[in-house]
């Protein structure tokens, strides 16, 4: 290594926080504990409840992940690289749910496809999708 | 190489300040602490996209079985689940202020925190025991063991696949952090080779470990609260 790698030396991680910060953090994370909880025997109308859920717990996951795991004061590439995971997540999570909260529909389509087209075509059942029937609209 | 301590003559023998702690391969301690850090960074993305693919499964099959998810979950125990929450949040603060007294050069204390971590971890898998052994009983298996006849709805053995997968692997990332924590002790703290100038090993233990808190926080909401 050449020794113009000084930019390296920079004090990172370096910073100790205070007992009271770790303390009021957990207490934080306490009340959001039985927020979620109480939160949980309220009737929250249709998907309200998983968002309501997802939401508390990722004010949780931001306290745990600025404060405890010191992501706050860590370089910004940290920071980065620990968001990226969230990223590659978010493209897994989206993809997938498209894929399965569509296929009914297709379903449908390829059966009302059969329906006008009976004799002699292969549409119909969801088994021909694997096939490779596009439907071709 | 890390081998003893740091002494007058090791310090001669390198070129200019050379601690014990410092591989050869790095320009100084810095540059090794960021790198040593990067490195734990890459591997916790690593663990989180490796659980995405069990939430993957189990936002999958809940959009596929909406009503059996709903049914399933009222089987386990709410406030045992919320027990352990709190004891694995207690534990994610005892680590946070074992690396702490680390930096404050406070290894005795460092160690007192490890052990009350290391407890609260093993509370959390007694918990964890009973709640098994429960279900063992009632036959809420997962898959083909599934025996229990009280759910009305489609695959109800999907939702306890997916429970007993997700808290099992999770689960074990307790059992395995006890083991580091265990190391820790008895190994570097134990023999003197932290201090505030060098404790990434117990920073990186603090990582893991509030990685499998952070996992439990989504964990504890989808499987034992969400309707």
């Amino acid at each position: 290594m050449s020794s113009s790698h000084t930019a390296h030396g920079h004090e990172e991680g370096e910073h100790i926080s205070s007992m009271s910060t770790y303390l009021s953090i957990f207490g934080a994370l306490l009340g959001l504990t039985v927020l979620t909880f109480a939160v949980s025997y309220a009737e929250l109308p249709g998907s309200w409840s998983i968002v309501a859920a997802i939401g508390v717990a990722s004010v949780k996951a931001f306290l745990v992940a600025g404060w405890f795991m010191h992501l706050k004061y860590d370089a910004r590439f940290n920071v980065l690289v620990f968001l990226s995971a969230f990223w590659f997540m978010a493209v897994f999570f989206g993809f997938t749910l498209t894929d399965l909260t569509t296929r009914g529909a297709l379903f449908d389509y390829l059966d009302n496809h059969a329906a006008h087209a009976e004799a002699g075509k292969k549409y119909g059942s969801p088994s021909t999708f694997k096939e490779g029937h596009s439907g071709g609209h | 190489m890390s081998t003893g301590n740091e002494t007058e003559s090791e310090v001669a023998a390198g070129h200019g300040e050379h601690p014990a702690f410092l591989a050869h391969h790095f320009h100084d301690a810095a540059q090794q602490k960021s790198a040593v850090k990067l490195g734990m960074w890459a591997f916790l993305v690593q663990e989180i996209l490796f659980f995405a693919g069990l939430f993957m499964a189990y936002f999958a099959f809940r959009a596929l079985y909406p009503e059996t998810w709903l049914v399933a979950h009222e089987l386990l125990d709410k406030r045992m689940g919320a027990f352990n929450t709190v004891v694995l949040l207690f534990s994610s603060l005892t680590m946070a202020l074992a690396v702490r007294a680390c930096q404050l050069d406070d290894i005795k204390g460092s160690i007192r925190y490890l052990w009350i971590t290391i407890a609260c971890a093993l509370g959390f898998m007694v918990v964890k025991y009973f709640e098994y052994s429960h279900k063992f009983h009632l036959g809420l298996l997962p898959g083909k063991y599934y025996s229990y006849d009280g759910i009305e709805g489609g695959a109800p053995e999907l939702f306890f696949s997916v429970y007993f997968m997700m808290t099992g692997v999770h689960g074990l990332h307790v059992v395995i952090g006890v083991g580091i924590m265990v190391w820790l002790i008895f190994g570097p703290l134990r023999q003197g080779k932290v201090s505030s100038k060098y404790y990434a090993v117990v920073e990186n233990t603090g990582l893991y470990w509030h990685l499998v808190d952070l996992i439990w926080i989504f964990l504890f909401p989808l499987l034992y609260l969400v309707r």
